[in-house]
C-alpha cells in the first residue's frame, strides 16, 4: 500500500531530478494499441506503467494500490470512464491521484463534464508525446 | 538542388531575414520549397530557383524565405517563461505603470501561440495587457490572426480548463475568443529593419529566433530590440539562449533563464 507518508518519503529520496523510488502511472483504456503507445511516452517520463482494460479492473487496482497518475479513457466496457472517476474519488486515499481523461470525445460540453466531474485535465484523442508531457507538466506531474 | 542554388539561398536568407541556413538543411530545404514551387505554379524547385535568380521579384523571394524560417513554436512553450511573466513581472509593473496597460511584444511570434499564451497570463490574473505580436511571415501571421489551432496544437502546452475558457469550438478547430483577440494585435515586421518611431515596450519577448540568425546579424537585431524596450523593461529569450559576445545592450538575470534586462551601458548611452 502506497499512503500519503510513504509518497512523501519517495519525493524526499532523490537522485538528480528524479526520485528513487518510480513514479507511478496506471493507464485504462480498452485498446491495447493505445495503452501500448500510451505506456511508452510515460515510462519515457520515468514512470511505472500498470494498465488496465476497463473501470471496473482499474478501481480493482487502485483499491490496492493508488499510482499517482491515471490516464483514463472513457467509453470502455463493463464500466466507463466517468463512473470509475466517480467510484474512485470516494474510495480512501482516492482523492489523490491526478486523472488525465484521454479519449476521442472532443465536444466542449463532454470536456467541461469531465473536469467538473474532478478530473485534472483532458487529452483529446489522437494525441503524441509532446502533448502527453505537457499533460502532465501542466497537472504537477514532472 | 544544386550546391550553387542552396549558396544563392544562404545568401537570401541572410541579407533578408537575418537567416541561418545551414549546409545540413538542404534537404529540408528542398522539402520545404516543394509546394511553394507547386503553389506558384513551377514544375520543380530547380524551374523556381532558376526564375528567381533570373528576375528577382519581391515577392517570389519573401515566398522562399517565409518557407524556409523555422515556424516550430507551441501554447506555453517554456512554462517557467510564462509564470515569471504573469505571476511576478506583471503585478509588479501594473504597480510601477499604476494600472495602465502592460506593453508587450512577441517578437518572431509565428502561428501566434505565444501571443495568446501571454494574454491568457495577464487576463488570468486580472491584468490589462496591450499585446503586439510580429512576425516575418505572412502566412505564419495569417494563421495567427485566424487564432483557429487543430486539437493537436491546442491542447500542446493548454490545459483543457484554459482552452474551454478562451477558445471556441468550431467543427474541428478552437478558435480565440472575442475578449482573448481584443489583447493581441497582429503585424508583419522585420528584426533586421531598426524602429521608425518611438513606440517602446515595458517586455519583449524574442524565444528561439536570435539563436536561428547569422552570428553576424545578431548584434543589429539586439539593438533594434533594445531601441524598442523602456529603460526598465524586460527581455525574455529562450531559456538556452545566450548572448555572449553577441551584445553589449542586455545582461541576463541571475537565476532566471532566457530572462534580461538593459545593461548599464544601454543605459547611459540613452541618458
Amino acid at each position: 500500500m502506497v499512503d500519503g507518508h510513504t509518497r512523501a518519503l519517495r519525493t524526499e529520496f532523490v537522485d538528480g531530478n528524479r526520485p528513487l523510488t518510480p513514479r507511478t502511472c496506471l493507464i485504462v483504456d480498452d485498446s491495447r494499441i493505445i495503452r501500448k503507445v500510451a505506456r511508452r511516452i510515460v515510462e519515457g517520463l520515468g514512470f511505472e506503467v500498470d494498465e488496465a482494460a476497463d473501470g471496473s479492473e482499474a478501481l480493482a487496482f487502485c483499491a490496492g494500490v493508488m499510482p499517482e497518475i491515471i490516464l483514463l479513457d472513457w467509453s470502455m466496457p463493463v464500466m466507463d470512464g466517468m463512473t470509475f472517476l466517480r467510484r474512485l474519488r470516494t474510495l480512501p486515499g482516492g482523492a489523490g491521484p491526478k486523472i488525465l481523461f484521454c479519449t476521442i470525445e472532443t465536444r466542449a460540453e463532454r470536456i467541461a463534464e469531465a473536469l467538473s466531474a474532478g478530473a485534472d485535465d483532458y487529452v483529446m484523442k489522437p494525441f503524441d508525446g509532446e502533448i502527453l508531457t505537457s499533460k502532465f507538466a501542466e497537472v504537477g506531474a514532472v | 538542388m544544386s550546391p550553387e542554388d542552396f549558396d544563392r539561398l544562404q545568401t537570401l536568407m541572410a541579407t533578408r531575414a537575418g537567416s541561418r541556413l545551414t549546409r545540413d538543411r538542404m534537404k529540408l530545404a528542398e522539402h520545404r520549397l516543394g509546394p511553394v514551387a507547386r503553389r506558384e505554379g513551377f514544375e520543380t524547385v530547380e524551374a523556381m530557383m532558376a526564375a528567381l535568380w533570373a528576375k528577382p521579384v519581391a515577392r517570389l523571394g519573401w515566398l522562399v524565405i517565409e518557407a524556409l524560417l523555422n515556424p516550430e513554436t507551441w501554447f506555453r512553450r517554456d512554462r517557467p517563461t510564462f509564470d515569471t511573466f504573469a505571476r511576478e513581472l506583471l503585478p509588479v509593473l501594473s504597480a510601477a505603470r499604476q494600472g495602465a496597460p502592460i506593453k508587450v511584444w512577441s517578437a518572431g511570434c509565428s502561428t501566434g501561440q505565444e501571443a495568446w499564451s501571454l494574454a491568457i497570463g495577464a487576463l488570468d490574473a486580472g491584468l490589462t495587457a496591450e499585446i503586439v505580436a510580429t512576425d516575418l511571415s505572412q502566412r505564419a501571421l495569417e494563421k495567427a490572426r485566424s487564432g483557429a489551432y487543430t486539437g493537436f496544437e491546442i491542447q500542446r502546452g493548454l490545459k483543457a480548463s484554459t482552452m474551454l475558457d478562451w477558445f471556441d469550438q468550431v467543427e474541428d478547430n478552437w478558435i480565440a475568443n472575442a475578449r482573448l483577440r481584443s489583447a493581441v494585435h497582429f503585424a508583419r515586421a522585420n528584426l533586421l529593419d531598426a524602429s521608425k518611431d518611438e513606440h517602446r515596450f515595458d517586455v519583449i519577448f524574442c524565444r528561439h529566433v536570435i539563436c536561428d540568425m547569422e552570428p553576424a546579424r545578431r548584434a543589429g537585431v539586439l539593438d533594434n530590440l533594445e531601441r524598442r524596450l523602456v529603460d526598465d523593461g524586460c527581455l525574455f529569450l529562450g531559456p538556452d539562449e545566450q548572448l555572449a559576445n553577441d551584445s553589449l545592450a542586455f545582461r541576463p538575470v541571475a537565476g532566471r533563464k532566457g530572462l534580461f534586462v538593459k545593461s548599464p551601458a544601454a543605459l547611459s548611452r540613452a541618458a
